[in-house]
């Protein structure tokens, strides 16, 4: 009887003891969501595929502190419902210490204030609504505001293409609506004239119908904010009926997909976006290569923009620990990080000022044609 | 003035592309009185088919005719297997079978050929068409005119071959066309087979028409279809093309030269909802 | 909190699949819009507490009364149509309402409503599981409502209305009267729900209200067994907190879903718990 009861404590104490130190050893969980079903699964896929490279260079490198990051990872389906419950499962079931989203503007700003409420720290990857990074302090935005995205795509149209009549196509969502009323803004603030906007759905494939009504008009550039999808269609439509304006897009369709759809219509559009693949910076080409050997494609926006929300939030823990107000004073605190889509100099209100990239289809290929940094446009307005 | 005659060619060609997707939706609900949801999937797989068989043969007309019989053998694949054993069941039945086939199938081509669009490019040989200032461009010249073609071979089918007759009887009255001995059977298994040839045919023109081939791609050609076929009349095949041919033009002209700002698929809805109160039997139906 | 939240969107399921069956179920209507009435009572809360500052209860009963009031306008519109008709119908007026939340900036537009307050009682905000005991008052509210309804006399026009509509009108029941009512039960619970889904969620935008979500909707209630609320219930529970447990078939999730839809047709179209269903029937035997 005494030798079952010393056992059992024994075992007692070498599991308590055993499960100390196993826990202080275990991997640092971070959560991660996408959508990686539905209508915007490649832009999930794509964004998965790079936050994983981002943990396997971190691991690689010898982890954080010794200790392994490990990406949970879970599917939004771009819906409003399952976001919530993931995030809710993330805080709970996971008790992951941070959060990156590597979602649309919907999925994250109905989880933001859910993160917020829980302590959780969140970085974002290329969400553009404006309510997200209000959620809380602990909100931190790697892309642009599709305030700043619109601007900068004026600033490229009207003083670096000189266009002085424009065409705005936006599609009807809460990115392409924020962005075409910056960029309608500041193009006329430079002087441009806006023919017209004219609105449309989500998913469009006839641009036949909006592209008449220009067809014979003396329009210099079309701005178009759009998806892959729809994007490649304007371009097609454009080229078909004869249209000889310029063509000037959003990060929305910095995608491989874009030139595939497009075909020989994509020679020529520009697109405003935080990844310049003409970067020399050997981190950037390395997750080029990386990308391209993993996924079978070229990288795009969403992707870099992932994998940088991940390595910000890394970098947040191994200056705070694993503690989440730690972590948040650390990415508050954090100064001049060089992230693949650019330089953060420090986080506003969660908020980034980065240059913005416009880059240019040649030869079938997606280089390099301008930078804004002009501080009035790049400053996101925040105060 | 031109800008309307320009406005009115997309029209048509959309008008087309709707017409040849909705007439399976009215020839099946000719003979059977079902909502047949599940024929987008069948649109779709039809892209999914000529895609494929172009980039066997590097042929476009065998690839029509490629995405034409993979949507057939699909068509009465479900014919055979969920319509007719469900034909005594309540037509709720049917119709929730019906959505079950199409969200499963969308599922497996996602699965299979990945949630991405395909780029379907297929060098064309027509050119384009200047006509009193209006300009017709080549791929709208390609659906208009397959479109037309199949059209005609419908219309002569029905109206100079004694099974298209036999097709229209059943359509018009079952139990009648059983009770004259007729092999009802074979002719509703006919219709199916019509129907989902076309959707096929509808399939790989918007496919190539649009250099994009989608799982979700018959999503909204789904709904609007069957709006469509309401407006021009249940089971009338005329009227489904006229039907077809209005909803076109009619969001084109709202988008291209009226300016409403209204979203675009609600018109097809909203038209249908009109004729309801106006007019319940459609267009062209009885 | 990650259960809590799994059973209070279960609740809000339960409501939509309950206000359905009254409309489907009970009297027979074919309705495939269900998400837009839904959509109706959300953002009729969303509006007033956001913007007018109303609390939350009167925001409720005001989103019940909105619902309820499009439903009893649909229903009128419904007397002229029947079967198929209204299937197709109720699926354009979701497209339709869908359309509106989206384009006119007074629902928000494209960038939804945000900011939605919860309720308070006595001076208090309801915490998490406070809510989830409402909501389920809100289903135990609904389920009343059903049984209230199928047991009165309106109840029994329905049911006869549901068997056999032409012979319920050669008995003189008033088949205009109680499709009306139908319908402005069904929705006005719908409008319920949306209530509690706005406040729970905080953030609403014009796509959580689509067709597909209507389909969902529908699915639910029949896999569970259309007609009755014991199957509407279950439905609503099993198929909403699947995803939960199933997480790791994710990938398959739709078209498990789908393929269920059309095996349960083929072969027990009563659903999990309806009349007719063998577990139903095994369990009476008990």
């Amino acid at each position: 009887m005494k030798r079952c009861i010393t056992l059992i404590i024994l075992s007692g104490l070498v599991m308590v003891l055993a499960a100390g130190p196993v826990d202080a050893q275990g991997p640092i969980k971070i959560g991660f969501f996408a959508p990686l079903t539905g209508f915007a699964a490649a832009d999930g896929a794509s964004a998965k595929h790079s936050a994983e490279i981002a943990v396997d260079e971190i691991n690689g490198a010898g982890g954080i502190k010794g200790r392994k990051l490990e990406l949970v990872v879970y599917d939004d389906r771009h819906d409003s419902k399952e976001a919530v419950a993931v995030a809710n499962k993330l805080i709970e079931k996971d008790q992951v210490v941070g959060v990156v989203s590597g979602s649309y503007s919907m999925p994250s700003r109905v989880t933001a204030p859910i993160f917020a409420k829980a302590g959780v720290p969140m970085t974002v990857a290329y969400a553009v609504h404006p309510d997200v990074t209000k959620a809380g302090p602990c909100v931190f935005r790697n892309g642009f505001l599709g305030q700043v995205e619109g601007a900068a795509g004026a600033e490229s149209a009207v003083k670096i293409q000189k266009a002085r009549r424009i065409a705005v196509l936006t599609v009807d969502n809460d990115f392409g609506r924020v962005a075409s009323a910056a960029f309608i803004e500041r193009a006329k603030k430079l002087g441009a004239e806006i023919h017209s906007e004219q609105v449309y759905k989500l998913g469009e494939k006839e641009f036949g119908p909006y592209l008449t009504k220009i067809k014979d008009e003396p329009i210099d550039l079309i701005y178009h904010t759009s998806y892959y999808n729809e994007g490649s269609q304007i371009a097609r439509k454009a080229r078909e009926l004869g249209i000889k304006a310029a063509l000037e897009g959003t990060e929305g369709i910095d995608s491989p997909k874009f030139l595939e759809l497009a075909g020989p219509a994509a020679e020529g559009v520009t697109f405003t976006t935080n990844l310049n693949r003409d970067d020399p910076r050997p981190e950037v080409q390395n997750f080029l290569k990386r990308y391209q050997a993993k996924a079978g494609t070229g990288a795009d926006m969403v992707g870099a923009s992932a994998y940088d929300a991940v390595r910000i939030l890394a970098r947040g823990i191994e200056a705070g620990g694993t503690e989440a107000k730690a972590i948040c004073g650390a990415l508050t605190g954090l100064r001049d990080y060089h992230g693949i889509t650019g330089k953060i100099t420090r986080f506003v209100k969660g908020e980034v000022t980065k240059p913005v990239q416009i880059q240019i289809v040649k030869d079938g290929k997606v280089r390099s044609f301008a930078v804004i940094d002009n501080p009035e446009v790049i400053t996101p307005p925040v105060q | 003035m031109s800008l309307l005659l320009q406005q009115l060619v997309n029209g048509l060609t959309i008008g087309s592309l709707y017409a040849l997707m909705a007439l399976g939706l009215t020839m099946v609900y000719g003979v059977l009185r079902v909502l047949h949801i599940a024929h987008a999937a069948v649109f779709t797989l039809g892209a999914y088919g000529g895609l494929w068989t172009f980039a066997a043969t590097g042929s476009f007309w065998l690839a029509l005719l490629g995405a034409m019989a993979i949507a057939v053998a699909a068509g009465l694949a479900m014919e055979r297997w969920v319509y007719w054993p469900l034909l005594a069941k309540p037509p709720i039945a049917t119709l929730i079978a019906s959505i079950g086939v199409f969200i499963a199938l969308e599922e497996v081509y996602r699965i299979v050929a990945g949630p991405e669009p395909h780029a379907f490019s297929v060098p064309l040989r027509v050119r384009d068409v200047r006509l009193a200032g209006v300009l017709v461009t080549a791929p709208q010249v390609l659906v208009m005119a397959v479109t037309v073609a199949l059209l005609v071979a419908l219309w002569l089918f029905l109206t100079r071959t004694s099974l298209g007759l036999a097709v229209r009887a059943v359509s018009q009255d079952r139990e009648m066309a059983a009770a004259c001995a007729m092999n009802v059977r074979r002719i509703v298994s006919l219709n199916f087979a019509l129907g989902s040839a076309l959707a096929g045919a509808a399939g790989m023109l918007v496919g190539v028409y649009y250099n994009s081939v989608s799982p979700t791609m018959g999503d909204v050609t789904a709904y609007k279809g069957l709006a469509i076929i309401v407006l021009g009349g249940l089971g009338s095949i005329p009227g489904t093309v006229l039907g077809a041919l209005l909803i076109g033009i009619v969001e084109t002209l709202f988008i291209g030269l009226i300016e409403f700002p209204f979203p675009r698929d609600a018109w097809a809805f909203l038209a249908m909802i009109a004729v309801f109160l106006l007019r319940p039997q459609g267009l062209l139906g009885r | 909190m990650y259960l809590l939240t799994v059973a209070t969107l279960v609740a809000i399921y339960t409501m939509l699949t309950l206000g359905l069956n009254t409309i489907t179920g009970l009297a027979g209507q074919i309705s495939l819009g269900h998400a837009a009435f839904f959509g109706v009572g959300a953002y009729t809360t969303a509006i007033l507490t956001v913007r007018y500052g109303w609390p939350f209860w009167p925001a409720l009963l005001a989103a019940v009364m909105a619902a309820a009031a499009v439903g009893a306008i649909i229903g009128a519109a419904a007397i002229r149509v029947r079967e198929d008709f209204l299937a197709i119908t109720t699926m354009g007026v979701n497209f339709v309402v869908v359309s509106v939340f989206l384009y006119f900036p007074f629902f928000g537009g494209a960038l939804g409503i945000g900011g939605i307050p919860g309720p308070r009682l006595l001076g208090h905000d309801v915490a998490r599981p406070g809510f989830l005991v409402l909501t389920v008052a809100g289903v135990v509210t609904a389920l009343a409502v059903n049984l209230w309804l199928s047991r009165s006399w309106a109840g029994l026009a329905l049911q006869a209305l549901r068997e056999d509509e032409e012979a319920a009108r050669a008995a003189a029941v008033d088949v205009r009267k109680f499709k009306i009512l139908a319908f402005t039960i069904g929705t006005g619970l719908a409008g319920l729900a949306g209530a509690f889904y706005a406040s729970f969620l905080t953030f609403i935008s014009a796509g959580d209200f689509g067709f597909s979500f209507s389909i969902t909707v529908l699915c639910m209630l029949v896999f569970g067994g259309l007609g009755t609320n014991r199957g509407a219930i279950a439905g609503a529970t099993v198929l909403g907190a699947a995803p939960e447990l199933f997480r790791f078939l994710a990938d398959y999730r739709m078209l498990t879903y789908g393929a269920l839809l059309l095996v349960l047709m083929r072969f027990q179209p009563a659903g999990l718990l309806g009349d007719d269903s063998a577990l139903w029937r095994a369990l009476r035997r008990r």
